[in-house]
Parts: C-alpha cells; sequence; structure tokens
C-alpha cells in the first residue's frame, strides 16, 4: 500500500532527496563556491524529471488515498514547471555570480519551490493544496529577498511574505469552511457534497475565499498588488524565475481545485473568475503603458496574461482547461525568451532594466534585437507568433461557453497592451540615437535561449510543437 | 498548380534574396522575379475554371482544436485580388531593381516584399478566415519592415510606427469580430459562413461582429477615422508605396469587406457605418490631396481618396455599387501604381518630390510626362481612359443613394470629391510638368531607363485599352462581381458601356472636370486660404494621444502603486469583503437551527473590557508601553473567552503564551523609541478605520452565522470523547489527541519547535559578529537608564515565587492527562518562572547559574519523546503506540502509569529548552556589550554593603 503511494509520489520524492542532499554536500564542503556546479546539476536533474514524468506515466493514478493525483493534467503542468525552472536557473547563473548574489542556497530553494509546485498541480485534497502551496510559498519568500544588502529587495520580499501570509490566511479559512460544509477534505468528497439544489452557503464561502487565496498567487487584480514591487524588487533571474515555473503551478492549481472540488458548480465560480480575468487584463494593459522599466513593465504584463489565462479557466469547459493549458505553455516559453533578453541587459558590466537603453538597439545587434522583436510581437499576440494562438484558444473558449462579453473585453484589452509591446519594438528600430548603447558582449546561454525561444514563437506556427494535442488530453482528464 | 505552392512560393522564395545577395544585385532580382513569376503562371493555370464558374478548394488539417485549418479557396474575387498582388508584383519588382541604389542592401530588400507578396496571396486565397487573420497580421508585420527599409530617415520611422500602430491594433480587433462570426455559424470556413446570410444577420452579436471586423478593415485600408497613418507611411522607397499602399496591402481592407460582403452588408448599420466613413474619406482625401506639394502625398491622399470611394460603393449594398466598386478597384490599381512610379522617377531624377520646386519637366522628360498624364488624367475621370468608366458608374449609384434621408447629400458629396480629385490631377500635371522649364532642379532630370519607365508605361497601355474597348475585360469584370456579390443581390446591369447617354451622372462628371480646371485657375489664392486655416494635423494628434494615453495610465497607476503596504492591503482587504458579501448575496442562505444564548453580565463585563482595551489601544498605540499593557488585557480576556466558551486547555496555553509574548515585546521595547510618529492623515486613519470596521463586521457575521448553525458532517469531537479513556487512557481529551491520537504530529511539532529555537539562536550569533554589534555599541538610549537595573524588590520576589511557578508546572505536568494542563503548558509555566530571573537579575548572573545548556534541554526532550514511541515496538506496536496501567504503591492511592505521559515530558523539556533558548538569544541583543553586566544578583544589595564595611552579619554572596 505505502510502497504503491511512494511510486506515485516518486519524481516528488526523488527531487526533495536531492534538495537535502545538495544541501548537506554544500554546507560541508564549498558552500557558495559550490553554488555554480549546484546550479547546473539541479537543472540537469530537473531536466531528468520532466523527462521521466513526461515520458514515464499514463492513466490516472491516486495516492495516499486520493490526497495526491498522478494524471496528465498534472504531469503536462509538472513537465513545464521543471523545464522551465531547469532554464531560468541556467539562465541567471552568470548574471548572479558576478553581482556576488549566487548563493549555494538558491538552487536548492528553486528545487524545494519546485517540489511544492509539482505537489500543487497533483494535490487532491485540501491538504496536499496547502502543503504544496506554502512549500512552494515559503521558498519563494525566501528567494525574493535574496539580495539582503539592497533595501528594495529585502521590501519586496517583506510584502510578498505578508501579503501572501494573509492570502494563505484567507486559502486557509476558506479551506477549512469547505471542509466544515463537505465533510471532507478530499476534493472527491466535497464535489460529491454539492447536492443537484446547488451548492450551500458554507461552501460557497469555502470556495469564494479560497479563489481570493488562489488569485493571490496567480497575481490576478485585486490581489496582484504585490507583483510590480517583487519583480522590480528582486534580482532578475528571481524575476525571471517568478514570471515562469510558480505561474504555471498556480494556475494548475486553480483549474484543479476549481475543476476536481467544484466542477458541478462552474456557475458559481466562473462568474467570480471571469471578473478577476477582466480586471487583470484591463489593469494589466493599462498600467504597463506607463512604465518606464522594463522589468515592472513585464510585471504588468503578467497581470494582463494571468487574466487571459483565467479568461480560459473561467468558461468552465474543458477546451478553457486546454486552452489555458496552451496559453500558459506559450507564456512560459515566451517569459523565458524575453527574460534571457532582460539578464543580457548591460550597460559598462551593469544591469540596467530602462525601456529608453533600447533605443536603436537593432543597429547595435540586429540579431538579438530581432529576436526580441518577434517575442514581443508574440507577447502583444499578433498572428502569426505563437502567442496569437495562446489568445485565440483561450478566446474561442470564452467565446463557446457563451461569454461573448468576456472575449471581446479580451480582444480589447490585448489591443490596448499591444501597444507598450510594439513601443519596445519601435524603440529598437525607430528610436532616437543614443551614444550609450547597451554591451555588446554577450553570454552565449543567454543568447541561446533567447534565440531558441525566437524561434518557438515562428515555428511553432506549424503545429504548436503539438502542445495543443497534449494540452487537449491533459485538460480532457481534469475536466470529464 | 496547387493553391498551397502559389501561396508557398513567394515564402520559400523570400528565403533566396537573402541569401543571394553576395551573389549580385541582378541575381537577386532574378530570383525574385523568377519566384513571383512562378506564382503569377500558376494563377493563371486556374483560370480556366474560375472562368467556368467554379471554385477551386485545397484543404489540409492544421491545428483543428483551435478551429484553425489550412484551408484555401479560390473563386473570381480571390482570383482578381491574387491577379493584381502577382501581377503588380512583377512590375514593381523591375521597377525595384532600377530604382534602389548601389547603397541600399537589395537582398533584404526583396526578401521583405516577397514576404509580404506571400502575406498578401495569403489572405485573398484564405478559406479559414483565422488563417486569413494570420496573413492579415503578417502583412502588416511585413510592411512594418519594408516600411522602416529606409531607417536613416526620421520620418520613415515616425511613418513605420504609426502605421503599425493603427493596423495592428485594428488587426487584433478583428480577431474577436472573426470569433464571434466563428461562434455564431460554427465554422470558421469562409465558404460556410458565405452561406449563412440571414442567420448572422439575426444574431444580436452580429453589431458587436461587424463593428470589430469593420474597425480591422477601416485602419487597414486607412478609411476615416484612421486615415492619418497612410501618408506618413510614404518615407517608404517608392517601389513599397506604389506596391502597398496603392495596389495591394490598403486594398486588404476593401478585399475583407467585399468577401464578407454577402453576409455581412444589406444592414442599415453596414450601410450607415460604411458609407458614411466613405464619403467622408473621399471628400476629405481628395480636399487635403489637393493642398499637398510633395509628389508621394498628394498621392497618397488621393489614394486615401480612392479607397473611400470604393468604401462607399460597397457601402451602398446593391449589385450595382459591387460592380462599380470591382471595377474601380481593377482601374485604381492600374493608374494609381503607375503614378506612384512615375513620381519616383521624378524622385529619382530630379532629387526633390516637392512640387514647388519642380515645372517644366515636360520638356525634359518626355516618356515620363506621357506616362504621367494619361495615368492622372484617368484618375481624373476623362472619358476614354478607364477611370472615367468606373468614376460615371460611381456618380450613376451616388445619385440613388439615399443617405439620412437625403436625396441630395450622397449626390452632391461624391461631385465635391470628384471635383477636388480633377483638381489636383490637373495640379499634378500641370505644376509638375507642364509651365517653364527651370535651372535650379536639384538635379538635373531626364528620362531613365526602359528598365524604369517600362512597368508603368504597361500599366497605361492597361489604363488606355480598357478605357477605349471595356468589352475585354467585361466578363471579367462581371465574373468577380457574381463572386462578390454571391446569392445576396442580382445583378442587373448586363454591359460596361462608355456612352450611357445624357445621363445625371455625366452632369455630374461634366461638373467635376470643369470645376477641377476653374480651381486651378485660383489655385494659389486657395493655396493661401488653406495654408493659413487651422486644421488638425494628424500626426499631432496621434502623438498628443499617444502622450496622454501614457500619462493617464501613469494617473492610473502611480495611485494604485505607490509602494505603500498599507494601501496593498487595504485592496486587498477590501476586495476579499467584497467576495464575502458576492457569496452572502448569491448563496442561499440556511435558517438557524440554534436560539441565541442569554448573555450573564460575567460575559458582558469581559466583553466590554475586551472592547474598551481594543479601542484604547487603537486610540492610544502610539504610546508603546501603553499599548503593550493594552495588548495584555487583550489577550487575556481571549484567555478568558476561551475559558466561557468551555476549552480550558486553549485558554492556559494561550495564557501562558501571552505571557512570553509579552516578556518578549517587552525585550524589543527597549530598543524601540517610546512613541511612533504620526504619519498619516486624519482623512487616511478615517479610511483605514472604515475599512478596518468594515472587516470587522465582516467576520462578526461569518462567526455568528456559523455559531447558530450545524456544519455538515458530524462533528469528530463525538469520536475523541468516546475513545479518549478507552484508547488513551486520559480523561483530558485535548491531552490525549495530542499525546496519544496524533502523537506522530506532536512528535513532529516538537522536533520543529526545537529548530525554529536553533536557528534562532544561529542568526542572533551570526548578526552578533557582524554590523549590528557595531551598530549595538554606538546606540545612545533615547532615555535616561534606570540607575537600579536589578531592584531588589523584584529580585527578592522572582525569588520567592520561583519554587512555587515550579510547583504549578510540575502539578499542571502531572494532571495533564485528565485535567487540563499537559506537557505542553508546564513546558511554558516552567519557561516563564526562569525568565524571571534573568530579568530580576541580569544575563549574565542567570546564565552562570545554568547548568544544562538549553540545547541539550531540546534535544533530550526529543530523544525521550523518541525513545518512547520506539518503546512500543518491544512490544511488537506501531511507532508511538501508548498503553497505560494502574499500580498501587502503598502509602498512596491507586493511580495511573501512562507511556503518554513519558511522550508528554519529552514535550515538556523540548517547549522549555525551546522557548528558553529563543528568548536568551533575543537577549543576547539586549545586552550591549559596553555595559558590564553585574556579578550581582541585584545592584543594591543592603547586605553586600554590610560585608564590605565589616559588619557583624556574614552573609555569604550569593555567587
Amino acid at each position: 500500500m505505502i510502497s504503491a503511494d511512494i511510486n506515485v509520489v516518486l519524481p516528488e520524492i526523488v527531487l526533495a532527496v536531492y534538495a537535502m542532499a545538495a544541501l548537506i554536500f554544500a554546507v560541508y564542503t564549498s558552500k557558495d563556491k559550490a553554488a555554480g556546479l549546484l546550479v547546473w546539476v539541479t537543472s540537469a536533474v530537473f531536466v531528468v524529471v520532466a523527462l521521466w514524468i513526461g515520458m514515464g506515466g499514463n492513466g490516472t493514478k491516486e495516492a495516499f488515498n486520493g490526497a495526491f493525483v498522478d494524471d496528465g493534467f498534472a504531469r503536462f503542468a509538472k513537465v513545464v514547471i521543471l523545464l522551465s525552472a531547469a532554464a531560468v536557473m541556467v539562465m541567471g547563473q552568470e548574471f548572479m555570480a558576478k553581482r556576488d548574489l549566487l548563493r549555494f542556497e538558491y538552487p536548492i530553494l528553486i528545487t524545494l519551490a519546485s517540489v511544492g509546485m509539482m505537489m500543487m498541480v497533483s494535490a487532491g485534497d485540501l491538504m496536499a493544496l496547502y502543503m504544496g502551496l506554502e512549500l512552494q510559498s515559503l521558498s519563494l519568500y525566501v528567494v525574493a529577498s535574496l539580495r539582503r544588502d539592497s533595501a528594495r529587495s529585502t521590501e519586496a520580499g517583506l510584502k510578498y511574505f505578508v501579503l501572501g501570509a494573509l492570502s494563505s490566511g484567507m486559502l486557509l479559512y476558506g479551506a477549512s469552511l469547505t471542509y466544515g460544509y463537505a465533510g471532507t477534505t478530499l476534493f472527491d468528497g466535497i464535489i460529491a457534497s454539492i447536492g443537484d439544489e446547488g451548492i450551500s452557503l458554507g461552501l460557497l464561502f469555502g470556495l469564494v475565499f479560497m479563489i481570493t487565496g488562489l488569485a493571490f498567487k496567480v497575481s490576478a487584480v485585486p490581489f496582484h498588488m504585490w507583483t510590480p514591487d517583487v519583480y522590480e524588487g528582486s534580482p532578475t533571474p528571481v524575476t525571471a524565475f517568478f514570471a515562469t515555473a510558480p505561474k504555471m503551478a498556480a494556475m494548475g492549481l486553480f483549474a484543479r481545485v476549481m475543476h476536481d472540488a467544484f466542477g458541478t458548480a462552474t456557475q458559481d465560480w466562473g462568474q467570480v473568475i471571469a471578473l478577476l480575468a477582466v480586471l487583470s487584463m484591463f489593469l494589466g494593459a493599462v498600467a504597463a503603458i506607463g512604465q518606464r522599466d522594463i522589468k515592472r513593465l513585464m510585471a504588468y504584463s503578467s497581470i494582463a496574461h494571468m487574466g487571459f489565462a483565467l479568461m480560459g479557466l473561467a468558461s468552465g469547459t474543458a477546451t478553457g482547461v486546454e486552452a489555458m493549458l496552451i496559453y500558459m505553455t506559450i507564456y512560459v516559453a515566451m517569459n523565458v525568451g524575453t527574460f534571457a533578453f532582460i539578464l543580457s541587459m548591460e550597460k559598462d558590466g551593469k544591469p540596467v532594466t530602462d525601456i529608453d537603453s533600447l533605443q536603436m538597439y537593432s543597429k547595435v545587434e540586429p540579431l538579438k534585437a530581432a529576436a526580441l522583436l518577434v517575442l514581443m510581437f508574440s507577447l502583444a499576440g499578433v498572428p502569426p507568433m505563437v502567442g496569437f494562438f495562446g489568445k485565440l484558444a483561450v478566446l474561442q473558449a470564452a467565446v463557446d461557453a457563451g461569454m461573448v462579453w468576456l472575449a471581446v473585453a479580451g480582444v480589447i484589452a490585448s489591443v490596448i497592451g499591444a501597444f507598450y509591446y510594439l513601443r519596445i519594438v519601435f524603440y529598437m528600430y525607430f528610436g532616437e540615437e543614443r551614444d550609450q548603447a547597451l554591451d555588446t558582449s554577450g553570454n552565449p546561454v543567454l543568447f541561446g535561449f533567447l534565440m531558441l525561444s525566437a524561434f518557438v514563437m515562428l515555428a511553432g506556427v506549424i503545429n504548436l510543437f503539438g502542445v495543443d494535442g497534449m494540452a487537449a488530453a491533459a485538460a480532457g482528464t481534469l475536466v470529464n | 498548380m496547387s493553391l498551397f505552392l502559389i501561396v508557398a512560393l513567394p515564402f520559400f522564395g523570400a528565403l533566396l534574396p537573402g541569401i543571394m545577395n553576395s551573389a549580385g544585385r541582378s541575381a537577386c532580382f532574378g530570383v525574385t522575379f523568377t519566384v513571383t513569376l512562378s506564382a503569377f503562371v500558376g494563377l493563371l493555370t486556374n483560370l480556366p475554371t474560375v472562368l467556368a464558374g467554379e471554385v477551386v478548394m485545397a484543404r489540409v488539417n492544421w491545428m483543428p482544436e483551435l478551429g484553425l485549418n489550412f484551408t484555401l479557396m479560390l473563386d473570381g474575387l480571390g482570383f482578381f485580388f491574387a491577379f493584381l498582388i502577382l501581377g503588380i508584383g512583377l512590375l514593381i519588382i523591375a521597377y525595384g531593381r532600377q530604382y534602389l541604389s548601389r547603397d541600399d542592401h537589395m537582398g533584404e530588400f526583396f526578401t521583405y516584399l516577397l514576404l509580404f507578396q506571400g502575406a498578401m496571396v495569403g489572405i485573398v486565397l484564405s478559406d479559414n478566415i483565422l488563417l486569413l487573420l494570420v496573413f492579415w497580421e503578417l502583412t502588416s508585420l511585413a510592411s512594418f519592415l519594408l516600411i522602416g527599409y529606409w531607417k536613416h530617415l526620421p520620418e520613415g520611422r515616425q511613418g513605420a510606427r504609426m502605421a503599425l500602430a493603427v493596423t495592428g491594433m485594428g488587426g487584433l480587433a478583428m480577431i474577436g469580430g472573426m470569433l464571434i462570426l466563428g461562434q455564431i455559424v460554427g465554422s470558421y470556413d469562409l465558404s460556410v459562413i458565405l452561406q449563412n446570410r440571414e442567420a448572422i444577420q439575426a444574431d444580436p452579436l452580429y453589431v458587436p461582429a461587424l463593428l470589430l471586423i469593420l474597425l480591422g478593415c477601416f485602419t487597414k485600408s486607412a478609411q476615416f477615422p484612421f486615415h492619418f497613418w497612410l501618408p506618413h507611411a510614404m518615407a517608404a522607397p517608392t517601389p513599397v508605396s506604389a506596391y502597398l499602399h496603392s495596389a495591394t496591402m490598403v486594398k486588404a481592407g476593401i478585399f475583407l469587406m467585399a468577401r464578407m460582403w454577402p453576409v455581412l452588408s444589406g444592414t442599415p448599420e453596414w450601410f450607415y457605418i460604411v458609407t458614411t466613413a466613405g464619403l467622408v474619406t473621399m471628400v476629405l482625401g481628395a480636399v487635403i490631396a489637393l493642398f499637398k506639394h510633395d509628389l508621394k502625398s498628394l498621392l497618397a491622399f488621393s489614394t486615401v481618396s480612392h479607397l473611400g470611394l470604393i468604401t462607399m460603393l460597397l457601402g451602398t449594398g446593391t449589385a450595382f455599387g459591387a460592380l462599380a466598386a470591382v471595377f474601380h478597384i481593377l482601374n485604381h490599381a492600374t493608374f494609381k501604381a503607375a503614378l506612384f512610379m512615375s513620381a519616383g522617377i521624378v524622385d529619382h531624377e530630379a532629387h526633390t518630390r516637392d512640387i514647388r520646386r519642380l515645372g517644366g519637366l515636360r520638356h525634359l522628360m518626355p516618356v515620363t510626362f506621357t506616362i504621367a498624364t494619361i495615368a492622372a488624367l484617368s484618375m481624373a475621370g476623362i472619358p476614354f481612359l478607364n477611370g472615367f468608366l468606373s468614376k460615371e458608374m460611381m456618380l450613376e449609384e451616388a445619385h440613388h443613394t439615399v443617405l439620412f434621408g437625403s436625396h441630395w447629400l450622397v449626390p452632391v458629396m461624391a461631385t465635391v470629391g470628384s471635383l477636388f480629385s480633377a483638381a489636383y490631377c490637373f495640379r499634378f500635371i500641370g505644376h509638375t510638368f507642364l509651365g517653364p522649364v527651370r535651372d535650379d532642379y536639384p538635379h538635373k532630370p531626364h528620362d531613365p531607363g526602359a528598365g524604369m519607365w517600362l512597368p508603368p508605361a504597361i500599366l497605361v497601355v492597361l489604363v488606355v485599352v480598357i478605357g477605349v474597348a471595356p468589352f475585354l475585360v467585361q466578363d471579367f469584370v462581371f465574373m468577380v462581381t457574381k463572386s462578390v456579390i454571391g446569392e445576396a443581390a442580382e445583378l442587373k446591369t448586363k454591359y460596361i458601356k462608355i456612352w450611357h447617354g445624357l445621363v445625371p451622372a455625366l452632369y455630374m462628371s461634366i461638373i467635376a472636370v470643369v470645376g477641377g480646371l476653374a480651381m486651378m485657375l485660383v489655385f494659389k489664392p486657395l493655396s493661401k486660404v488653406w495654408e493659413t486655416t487651422p486644421r488638425p494635423e494628424a500626426k499631432v494628434i496621434f502623438e498628443a494621444i499617444v502622450e496622454a494615453i501614457v500619462r493617464l495610465a501613469q494617473a492610473l497607476t502611480h495611485p494604485l502603486h505607490n509602494g505603500s503596504f498599507t494601501r496593498y492591503a487595504m485592496i486587498g482587504i477590501v476586495a476579499m469583503i467584497a467576495a464575502g458579501y458576492h457569496a452572502w448575496a448569491t448563496g442561499t442562505v440556511a435558517d438557524p437551527v440554534r436560539e441565541l444564548q442569554a448573555a450573564g453580565p460575567v460575559p458582558i463585563a469581559g466583553w466590554a473590557m475586551l472592547v474598551a482595551a481594543t479601542g484604547g489601544l487603537v486610540v492610544m498605540h502610539r504610546n508603546r508601553l501603553l499599548a503593550l499593557i493594552l495588548i495584555g488585557i487583550v489577550g487575556l480576556m481571549v484567555s478568558v473567552g476561551f475559558v466561557y466558551l468551555s476549552a480550558p486547555d486553549l485558554a492556559m496555553t494561550q495564557f501562558t503564551v501571552e505571557v512570553v509574548t509579552i516578556i518578549l515585546l517587552l525585550l524589543a521595547l527597549n530598543f524601540l523609541p517610546n512613541r511612533t510618529p504620526t504619519e498619516s492623515t486624519s482623512l487616511r486613519r478615517v479610511r483605514d478605520a472604515g475599512v478596518a470596521i468594515a472587516a470587522g463586521l465582516a467576520t462578526f457575521g461569518l462567526a455568528y452565522h456559523y455559531m447558530l448553525r450545524d456544519t455538515v458532517a458530524a462533528s469528530i469531537s463525538e469520536y475523541h470523547l468516546a475513545n479518549s479513556y478507552k484508547g488513551g487512557g486520559g480523561t483530558n481529551v485535548v491531552n490525549v489527541i495530542l499525546v496519544d491520537f496524533r502523537g506522530f504530529d506532536t512528535y513532529g511539532e516538537i522536533i520543529v519547535l526545537g529548530i525554529a529555537a536553533l536557528l534562532i539562536y544561529a542568526l542572533t550569533e551570526t548578526l552578533l559578529g557582524g554590523p549590528v554589534r557595531r551598530r549595538l555599541l554606538n546606540r545612545i538610549p533615547d532615555q535616561a537608564r534606570s540607575g537600579d537595573m536589578h531592584p531588589m524588590m523584584m529580585v527578592v520576589l522572582t525569588r520567592v515565587i520561583m519554587p512555587v511557578v515550579l510547583l504549578v508546572g510540575f502539578y499542571i505536568f502531572l494532571r495533564g492527562h485528565n485535567e487540563p494542563g499537559g506537557g505542553f503548558i508546564a513546558g511554558l509555566i516552567v519557561s516563564i518562572a526562569v525568565v524571571m530571573q534573568y530579568m530580576a537579575s541580569g544575563f549574565s548572573w542567570a546564565s552562570a547559574r545554568l547548568k544544562y545548556p538549553y540545547h541539550g534541554v531540546i534535544g533530550a526532550g526529543v530523544l525521550v519523546a523518541g525513545l518512547t514511541g520506539i518503546g512500543s515496538w518491544f512490544v511488537g506496536k506501531p511507532f508511538l503506540t501508548s498503553d497505560f496501567t494502574y499500580v498501587r504503591i502503598p502509602p498512596f492511592h491507586k493511580f495511573e502509569l501512562a507511556t503518554a505521559a513519558l511522550f508528554d515530558l519529552g514535550v515538556f523539556l523540548a517547549v522549555v529548552g525551546a522557548v528558553m533558548l529563543s528568548l536568551e538569544s533575543f537577549s543576547r541583543l539586549a545586552r550591549r556589550a559596553d555595559t558590564e553586566d553585574s556579578v550581582h544578583p541585584m545592584d543594591i544589595d543592603p547586605s553586600r554593603n554590610a560585608a564590605a564595611s565589616g559588619s557583624a552579619v556574614d552573609m555569604k554572596e550569593d555567587t
């Protein structure tokens, strides 16, 4: 019994044990000097585990009496989480080493956060959900304030922590209400307790407060307040991490709770999530226009993108979940490339994040500028870049679910949002000539990821690398 | 040739010029031309099928999950546009070969051009509207690259920026329209959509779909009010202007309107929006064009005007209008491309496009003059040229169109538009080519080589041929028109004729041409009036709008994200209250199952104290010591509340934790200023008070609601009450849960507690080694220190109390299994007893008397608990299985011995160790290295003084 359970959670256990082993290894050997090595090894481990998960299992397996579910949906999300985390970690290595930020705890914390995320997307029980969520959040709180000597970073970390604690409290409150009115913490049991006459008030309260807590994790408006400060204050590699894997995990968890535990009450949560989606899309799009700092801009951009992903979820259908998964995968792939570029933005060896520094960048480095152009168009959702297909999928899901108003709002938001992505392109191609251009020397790792990401955005037009099929299969296991 | 190949050829071909750039300009040109020619020939092979009225289809599945299929369709309309795109493309490529100078990067240029060509062909051949969207935006992208090809020109940059911003956003808006259309019909295939006129027009979503699609069309085709971007895009090389901005890209919007004509047209919404926009654009463009001095600007605005004309014709929704529109598209493409190329030749030869610096070129460039004049006259609507024919048809259609209830509005506007149109054509000819030869050209012009004038010449031949013998293209035009209107309307006209008799259209035409000539005579004064008239400048407005948007965005964002944590928290809390209210409002509220209990005077007094203390805290929190005292009262009352609600264990724990917390806060107070400064305005405090009260009321509401109702499942308490004594041997359920039912949890918890304490120790240790130590050393207290830091009263009192407190702890520990109490609470009580010694006599004195280090105590606790758990293995039971028995040792009564008590001992030790270790660590911060800690238990000790003065009482120093 227990060995069968352990078999199901073996990837998580392997990663957790790896984190402990790495910690002990680093503490008893060369400490921070081993950090560079650890980053690469951890990334390699992530990739191996991702392959293992992706290739290995099929079907749906449950462990610990249903508290942990290993199905197509979870596997899809886990592969995206692990691969993006691996990519982002490797990308940030040189940046952190240069600025004396590369602590050996960094890869270990990322590993623990990833274990938490894997737990989140596999949660089949409120307790498993909370455990995964907190493991992830606690690691992220620390990572956010990694730059201890910077007041900004510390402040960002502290804000994140306090607001995060507040939202965790809300989530917990919602979870306990749900438990009180469903009599069980298992998702199966919760969904079974929703009768034909609809959801009871107690459960509805539980649902609403859990949505509140989860909305914080995906940084949906109005629970997004931490995002811009944390994105700006954290060291860029950490920001890059925040923008990728945790977003996927939180979205996955969101979808799982909504469908597994409240799947028969789509009417009750669809409207709430639709509202979150609209607010996020518009606030993200409008607020980003006024930003000069590219990291802050990406923070608002991520808020807007989460709005779009939530739009897929709000439709409450299998198509919606599929669209959300496609959207998130594409989003993560775009962000890896974009942050590879942001990480490489340096002037006289110092990192710069002002978008003004990109003026006429196409003259300095035409190839990188072209790659960023592709990424920006993709982020804006302009066809034929892959970003368009993600938008198309969520818009379709909303229209099919009869939420035409939501889709129209999404279209308008994407029109507004296109403004600031295009502005970066204008700066690069048609800006004013500046004397102090960015440094041209490039880190091959960053260059590689940037090019790869841009290439994916272009070549994906052929068949999205089959992601749509995989997402459809994954969504099918969640919604039935 | 397969449709796939026709679309794919330009895309694959686009790779070649880029690669072959080093092979020379001719090679680049050669491959580009060959690629386009093959596509063109491939298209022509399909002509017989299309002429037969059949529709060629090609289909391959692409992303079926998204409804995206790579489906192509070639009907009359598609063929017509593809023919224009590829045909004019060939001429442009030939022209561009000559036009671009040696310094220009030719491979890059042709790559972009082919990319654009492929996208355009894709648009007109798409059967799937999503595929069409993809190609649609691809043209925006390719045009962006083409317009920006001459990056060194600042105006080119501006133009590219505006063009992309306007058309790109329009395209994004169109996605929405297409999705709605697909949703209504249930398919994204045009061939299906076009069959569903009734369904679409009856749908309530017809209007939003129409608006979104028209937004895309109008931005792309530069219709009012989006007409401003087109002239600014003219900074591009002339071949680009000729190709994109007259013949193809700007017609994409027109194409889509024609494509969607059968399903969208005919409704009042369509008629009013499209016709009005077209009419306004036509007149506005013509008027502005007349006064432009830049040849290309003039042509650009004339293009805007003609696009407006076509739009208006499509807007009328009649079959004749569609016929006129199709015919004019053909004619406009021929004469306008020829005009652009002529203008390019003039620019190329004379090195200027400013009409004011030109004139008299007739003698210097006779060939160019002939070409340009014929094309311009055609545009002006002179008979026997093709422009005349379609303009007549337009005026005829205008004559029958009633807009806003007026019979006069459209005909008059159309005549005015034609009048200005004729005027600028005459100006184009007159001011550029006629007049005396000047001697101040920036460069002495002469006719270029045949390679450059041949492409426009071919077009001009077409202009004349169609103008003289319209029957040659008549069948083709009718065929295209039929595919535009589908089954939505019936075409009654049978022929395209030059002479219709003395119809109103002819009079209107005559008025226009004569008026145009007359206007040329008074051009100078008119121009002066125009120059002095203030008018909105599109570029300035665009910039201002952009500026305003940025400022608006900042105005919205800055107050929202000003970095203030309270604001963030407030927004979050308000949103949570709103979410809760939403749940309350939408859910069904069940009836309460119990009555409200009557409250006695004691609970009410307690409640009043709690409220008073909380209220006082809010008012007086700036005085920190006072705040601490009030917090103590709040904590005490909360503990009492637990007692009242029958949770004695919880109350005891809460109570002891309160004490420890207050002690900890007292330690912190030592480092903090006396008062908190006031930073917030009173308005903000009112706001915060409002939010706080709302949140409090919401919490109260929830609690009230739940306390009167049962949860859905039976409470787990029943099980514990029934099994506590039977299974765990104790009657105190809470303790039994802790040490027995959930012993494993507790075991984990004490380990975590120990780790936390060790961590605090490690952190403070590191901290004291770093810069913090220096700051502590240099710290100047803001208040005078007490001279008597360890007062005698307190020392004596704590010493006396200590055994009492220890005894209480012991008692609580022992009774824990059956009565409220237990290891955890006992641990806290004992800790308090020890902490008091620290407070009374100082750190050094107390720690010097410490026999066992706290680390060890924690370790011992965990060990004891663990060993107790392991003990059960020896009797073959799982880890932590508890057991109990009754023994009787005389002279005592029979009493119970439970292994759980041993486990509880472990808990007790761990708690003592952890609390003490953390308190000790914190208090280390309080010790400033500069002050010598006393070795005496109290600062002022009468007995010590007595001993020092050699008095009789020999009191040993307590060392």
